[in-house]
């Protein structure tokens, strides 16, 4: 004790909010120089002394001042300007386990877009072709069907054998498929045409009713997703059995000055949309017309909304991705996260967890975002050598990334055992 | 003076006359005549004052002349309610000076009377007086006897008078002078009468318990009565014992206090002087202030001061006068000043200063200039050095010259001005050994005569600081957006990257390279989408501006390719309609070239293999193209062909496919040619000047000068007003076409030559490269206001490719919407920055 006069000691409490874990709220008093290593360990070694049934170390992360803890304690503290005079509360929760990577699945082209459902796995590619994989990695089927590079894909439902999936691509135009599972077959139903210029991005609405398209022509276009025109369905049969008939769009949505490069729903009839014209407009599709804007000031590239936390995530074309609140007047950017050293051209919330996100960059990492943590991210899945341009984490066990290297890599979350 | 008075003192005179001079009277008629009219006039008088009287009222009139004249005791009896009726009417201001004027008309009555009776005395008219009253009426009758009767009585009274006047008198004086003097009594007695106040008697009786209340008449008239007067109850106040000399003797020496009794002519009583009245009377004969008690000294208390006070002593305000200043006064005052103006008159300051300057001595000043007028700004003289160590009396010994030094010394004693120093340094144990320096006057004299023969100026030097003469520019943080950094790099071509350019919605990037392909990108992933193969390296690329059109200007070797950059690339609506448009040529009628034109030109027929590669249009010229730039609208194409001299450009319009020659004559080598972004005009940029010319007019219009070797590059401001020049001897010069034919500012922000450089579109941007490592962006803000010159700030040097040989970066372009810049390298790559 008396060599470390340098150092100051610090008078902490643990506090958590995972009740499996509760540590007596008595203040230790620890070095400031301690990192989330040290606390580890000492919280498992206090978790231990409570409970003799407490066996497997459990690794956690530290909330001081609702920021995670990175560095050591008294950099933290110095950065954010408190006292280490008090007694600090500092908050533990079991860490999210580093997804490891599973698989790569290799394509003939760069991966541009990728959805996952359940344990299959769709992937858009710029050779014109669709791909659906199992999450083990066997690739169940190429559809060719687009004559340009399919730009954006999702599924919209799964019905027994039937399922449901939508795609878009440069061609203008955006196609319902419909893949019989057991048979392995897949048909094109629907050709959705109603654009002007490449399909950009596609959303399917929670209800699987709809869909929304964004696009270079810079409109949004709204689509149902029935398989049958209840009007003509023979009539098109006939003329075209293998392409499916056309349909347009249920309402057009204009307002954008730039090409819109994402788009989601937010409920059953709002949707959001981010454009190169620096503008996040949040739209009523019932009325047809903007509800919110947000102006950012740069061109954005993706955005992404998360039911879980209400706030909307997005990339934009200077490396930084942003947290907004819709709710709040002006667009106070909440925070920005910068880690990445290119472009970030994807960006999606988990499913499951309303802190975490994950993004793609051009500088060929993945990263696993707290959103408490806007300096550091939580992990760089690493693995792709070229620009990564897609991402998906639909299914919360499954994190997978598309990129220009040809493949498409799936990384595997281990569900931690708190929130299990 | 009242007439009858002074008819009174005429009479008086005349009366002396006659006594003095005639002693028969009756003979001077003229006399009589005056003394008639005295007379009657004085009757008269009494008249009017009797029938006065009488008007007030009658019946008293018989009982008022009893009380006037009547001297018994009992009237006294009778007159009382009459005074104090009179008294009390005399409320009255009227009655009381009736019974005033009836007062001294009784007194003026009594003098005349007296002097009737002395004139009787002298026994002369006494014939004529009843003459002249008889011609009175009868009703003055009564009184005429009353009044003879009153003029028994007052001569009874005159008699007695006389008798005591001359008991007074003692018998010195003549009848005549005793006339006067009693005239002169009379006078002097009737004078306090007329100017008595007539409170002032009320107020002293009051307070006197013995009080005479006869009036102020003559003592004298009492003297034969046993009374001097009446006091206030009307009794009669008792003359005491008469005593005569005797009497007076004896009391004087019995009497101790004799000598300060004195005798109350009022009364007649002796009155003893107390104490106080001598002490009073002592005090008087000293001419002191009568009253002991009064302190001549005590202390004095200033009333009257300048200090205001809260209450006024005055309980009257103050006049209106005090207000105004006084218009003498300031008459006075101005006829002052205006003397003093004029110098007329000094003041006492003025007068006291000259006495003073009058004192003081005035001596020569014997240093002064001397009256003559010196050079407006003498110059001083240069300053000689500090004497060194060497100059010392004992100097260190490094200073001393040794052996060698003074060989060398010696050496050039022919040439004196040679040596190190002017003297030779030499050591002294002290001070006082020092000799005089022989050279002192010499050199005085010499330092003189420099200074006197030698022209001296002062040399003016301005210090301005380096920092002052850089403008202020604003900090390139507030000039945000641009770009920063290098976000992609596409690869994908074989050879350096020729140019490169945006399509219009800035989704695409096409290239052409040395590797003879033209390749279409995304903008957004830098995905190649089509690769056109034309067999001979690309010079140049250009997107039509036009975005109903789908094409890009491909300048290869000597001909001019139109492609069709691919059916999935753009809207497959606009694609398609180029190819509509452009798939059969115009009918050739309208089509018609000059022989001129044509011999240069040559529109080419498009095969099937060609129009499958892309190609829409191609034109072939009769030399290299070397530089293509599209017309805002998108129908005109401007192309510069290498050593066309006056065929050196070409103007082809696609929807009528034709070709002009816009220049008759060749002005020089030209680099390239730039149509006006909205305005009918060209920009032709030779080697060293940029020509403006009007397509409409067919005429120059303006002749810039850059100043460059060697003109590489032009662009024009989007709003048209501006001209950027590069050149290859690394400057950038910057046209305000609306301010001058001469450059605006020249940037030197290269260390090589500048090949290309671009402006944005929307943002105030420009970028520059050229083969040095860098890109250079700018911020090239243009005002709408006409007075304000842009602004130029050099913003941010992105590090560029690699040099790879001599070049390095070969073209630049921004993207049409955001502010990312496209750069074409020379290391196969096309890199995009933001």
């Amino acid at each position: 004790m008396a060599g470390d006069t340098g150092e100051a000691q610090l008078q902490v409490r643990f506090i958590t909010k995972q009740e499996q874990y509760a540590v007596s709220d008595s203040p230790y008093a620890i070095q400031s120089n301690v990192q989330s290593v040290e606390l580890n360990t000492l919280l498992n070694a206090l978790l231990k002394e409570n409970r003799p049934s407490f066996e497997k170390s459990v690794e956690f992360d530290f909330l001081i001042c609702g920021e995670l803890l990175c560095t050591s304690i008294a950099e933290h503290l110095q950065e954010k300007g408190l006292s280490t005079e008090d007694t600090l509360e500092i908050e533990y929760l079991e860490r999210f386990p580093a997804p490891s990577p599973q698989d790569c699945l290799m394509h003939d082209d760069w991966v541009s877009a990728v959805h996952t459902h359940g344990s299959w796995i769709l992937s858009g590619s710029y050779d014109n072709s669709i791909h659906i994989w199992n999450t083990k990695g066997q690739h169940k089927l190429a559809i060719p069907g687009h004559t340009s590079p399919v730009k954006a894909i999702s599924w919209v439902s799964f019905n027994g054998d039937q399922a449901i999936f939508a795609s878009g691509s440069h061609d203008q135009s955006a196609m319902l498929w419909v893949w019989n599972v057991s048979g392995n077959s897949v048909d094109c139903v629907v050709t959705c045409r109603g654009h002007e210029k490449g399909v950009e991005c596609l959303a399917v609405s929670a209800d699987a009713k709809s869909f929304a398209t964004g696009s270079w022509d810079t409109n949004i276009c709204l689509w149902s997703t029935s398989l049958s025109d209840e009007d003509n369905v023979p009539a098109k049969k006939k003329q075209k059995p293998d392409q499916g008939n056309t349909r347009e769009p249920m309402a057009v949505l204009k307002g954008h000055r730039e090409a819109i490069s994402g788009v989601q729903w937010m409920d059953f009839n709002t949707v959001v949309s981010s454009g190169w014209d620096h503008l996040l407009k949040i739209w009523d599709c019932e009325l047809g017309g903007i509800k919110q804007d947000i102006a950012g000031n740069k061109a954005f590239f993706d955005v992404d909304w998360s039911p879980l936390s209400n706030s909307l995530i997005t990339a934009s074309s200077d490396r930084h991705i942003r947290l907004y609140d819709p709710r709040s007047t002006d667009s106070i950017v909440k925070t920005t996260f910068t880690s990445h050293t290119g472009w970030v051209q994807s960006v999606r919330w988990s499913k499951t967890r309303d802190t975490l996100f994950l993004s793609a960059g051009y500088d060929g990492f993945v990263k696993l975002w707290e959103t408490r943590s806007p300096k550091t991210p939580l992990y760089d899945l690493s693995g792709h050598e070229d620009k990564v341009l897609c991402c998906d984490w639909s299914n919360p066990t499954f994190l997978v990334t598309g990129s220009c290297d040809n493949t498409l890599r799936i990384f595997k979350a281990k569900h931690a055992t708190g929130n299990a | 003076m009242p007439p009858y008075k002074a008819g009174l003192k005429r009479k008086v005179t005349s009366d002396k006359k006659s006594d003095n001079v005639v002693e028969d009277k009756q003979d001077s008629s003229s006399d009589n005549e005056i003394e008639d009219l005295l007379q009657g006039d004085l009757d008269k008088e009494s008249d009017a004052t009797d029938s006065e009287h009488e008007q007030e009222d009658d019946g008293s009139d018989g009982e008022r002349d009893e009380v006037l004249f009547d001297d018994s005791a009992d009237s006294v009896l009778e007159e009382d309610p009459q005074s104090e009726e009179s008294i009390d009417e005399s409320s009255d201001l009227s009655d009381s000076e009736d019974n005033e004027s009836g007062d001294s008309a009784d007194d003026d009555e009594s003098q005349p009377e007296s002097d009737e009776e002395q004139s009787a005395d002298s026994g002369a008219e006494t014939g004529t007086a009843p003459s002249a009253s008889g011609s009175s009426d009868e009703s003055n009758k009564k009184n005429q006897i009353l009044k003879n009767e009153n003029e028994k009585s007052n001569i009874k009274q005159a008699s007695t008078k006389k008798k005591a006047l001359k008991q007074r008198q003692k018998k010195k004086m003549s009848s005549i002078d005793v006339l006067a003097s009693k005239i002169q009594e009379a006078k002097v007695s009737t004078e306090p009468v007329q100017q008595k106040d007539e409170y002032e008697s009320g107020d002293t009786s009051d307070e006197e318990d013995r009080v005479n209340t006869a009036g102020e008449v003559p003592m004298w008239w009492y003297n034969e009565y046993p009374h001097v007067g009446y006091d206030l109850d009307g009794r009669r106040l008792i003359k005491p014992p008469q005593r005569d000399h005797i009497d007076e003797f004896l009391k004087k020496c019995e009497d101790p206090e004799f000598w300060r009794t004195v005798r109350d002519p009022s009364t007649g009583q002796d009155i003893v002087l107390s104490k106080e009245d001598l002490q009073m009377l002592e005090r008087l004969r000293q001419s002191r202030v009568p009253s002991a008690t009064h302190d001549e000294y005590e202390p004095w208390v200033e009333w009257f001061s300048r200090e205001v006070l809260a209450t006024p002593l005055r309980a009257f305000p103050e006049h209106k006068r005090s207000f105004l200043p006084s218009r003498s006064e300031q008459k006075q005052i101005s006829r002052i000043v205006h003397a003093l103006k004029m110098g007329w008159t000094k003041t006492r300051k003025q007068i006291a200063d000259e006495r003073k300057k009058k004192k003081e001595r005035q001596f020569y000043n014997l240093w002064g200039a001397g009256g003559q007028v010196r050079a407006p700004r003498s110059l001083p003289a240069p300053r000689r050095a500090l004497p060194s160590h060497a100059e010392s009396y004992n100097p260190p010994p490094e200073y001393l010259l040794d052996r060698r030094e003074m060989k060398e010394w010696d050496k050039l004693s022919e040439t004196p001005w040679k040596r190190k120093y002017t003297f030779l340094p030499t050591r002294h144990a002290s001070l006082r050994e020092v000799p005089a320096y022989p050279r002192y006057v010499r050199e005085r004299f010499l330092r003189c005569l420099d200074l006197y023969l030698a022209p001296r100026a002062i040399k003016m030097r301005l210090t301005i600081n380096a920092e002052d003469l850089v403008p202020k520019l604003p900090s390139p943080r507030d000039l945000q957006p641009f770009p920063t950094s290098e976000v992609l790099r596409i690869t994908g071509h074989e050879a350096l990257v020729r140019s490169v350019d945006f399509d219009p919605s800035g989704q695409y990037i096409v290239s052409g390279s040395d590797d003879g392909t033209v390749k279409v990108w995304e903008t957004s992933s830098g995905r190649c989408l089509r690769t056109v193969r034309l067999g001979a390296a690309v010079a140049r690329v250009a997107w039509t501006p036009a975005l109903g059109l789908s094409l890009v200007a491909v300048a290869l070797g000597r001909r001019l390719l139109l492609l069709n950059p691919g059916a999935d690339i753009g809207a497959h609506r606009v694609a398609a309609d180029t190819d509509a448009l452009l798939a059969e040529p115009p009918p050739a009628h309208d089509v018609l070239m000059d022989e001129r034109t044509s011999s240069c030109v040559q529109w080419e027929v498009v095969d099937a293999e060609q129009w499958a590669r892309g190609v829409r249009v191609a034109v072939a010229h009769f030399k290299p193209v070397t530089h293509v730039a599209w017309h805002a609208r998108g129908d005109y194409v401007a192309v510069t062909l290498a050593e066309g001299a006056a065929r050196a450009v070409v103007v082809h319009q696609l929807s009528r496919r034709r070709s002009q020659l816009p220049f008759r004559r060749a002005k020089g080598l030209v680099q390239c040619a730039v149509f006006h972004p909205h305005r009918p005009l060209i920009f032709v940029a030779t080697q060293r000047v940029v020509r403006v010319y009007d397509l409409v007019k067919q005429e120059l219009v303006r002749k810039l000068q850059t100043g460059a070797q060697w003109i590489s590059a032009i662009a024009v401001h989007p709003a048209g007003d501006n001209l950027l020049v590069a050149s290859y001897d690394r400057k950038l010069v910057w046209f305000d076409l609306e301010l001058s034919a001469r450059p605006y500012q020249t940037l030197r922000l290269h260390g090589g030559a500048v090949r290309a450089l671009a402006f944005h579109r929307r943002y105030p941007l420009f970028a520059s490269a050229g083969d040095d490592r860098y890109l250079v962006v700018a911020h090239g803000m243009v005002y709408n206001d006409l007075l304000q010159n842009p602004l130029l700030v050099p913003l941010k040097q992105l590090p560029g490719p690699e040099r790879s040989g001599e070049l390095c970066v070969l073209d630049v372009r921004w993207h049409p919407a955001q502010p990312w810049l496209l750069a074409a390298a020379a290391d196969h790559t096309i890199r995009l920055y933001a």
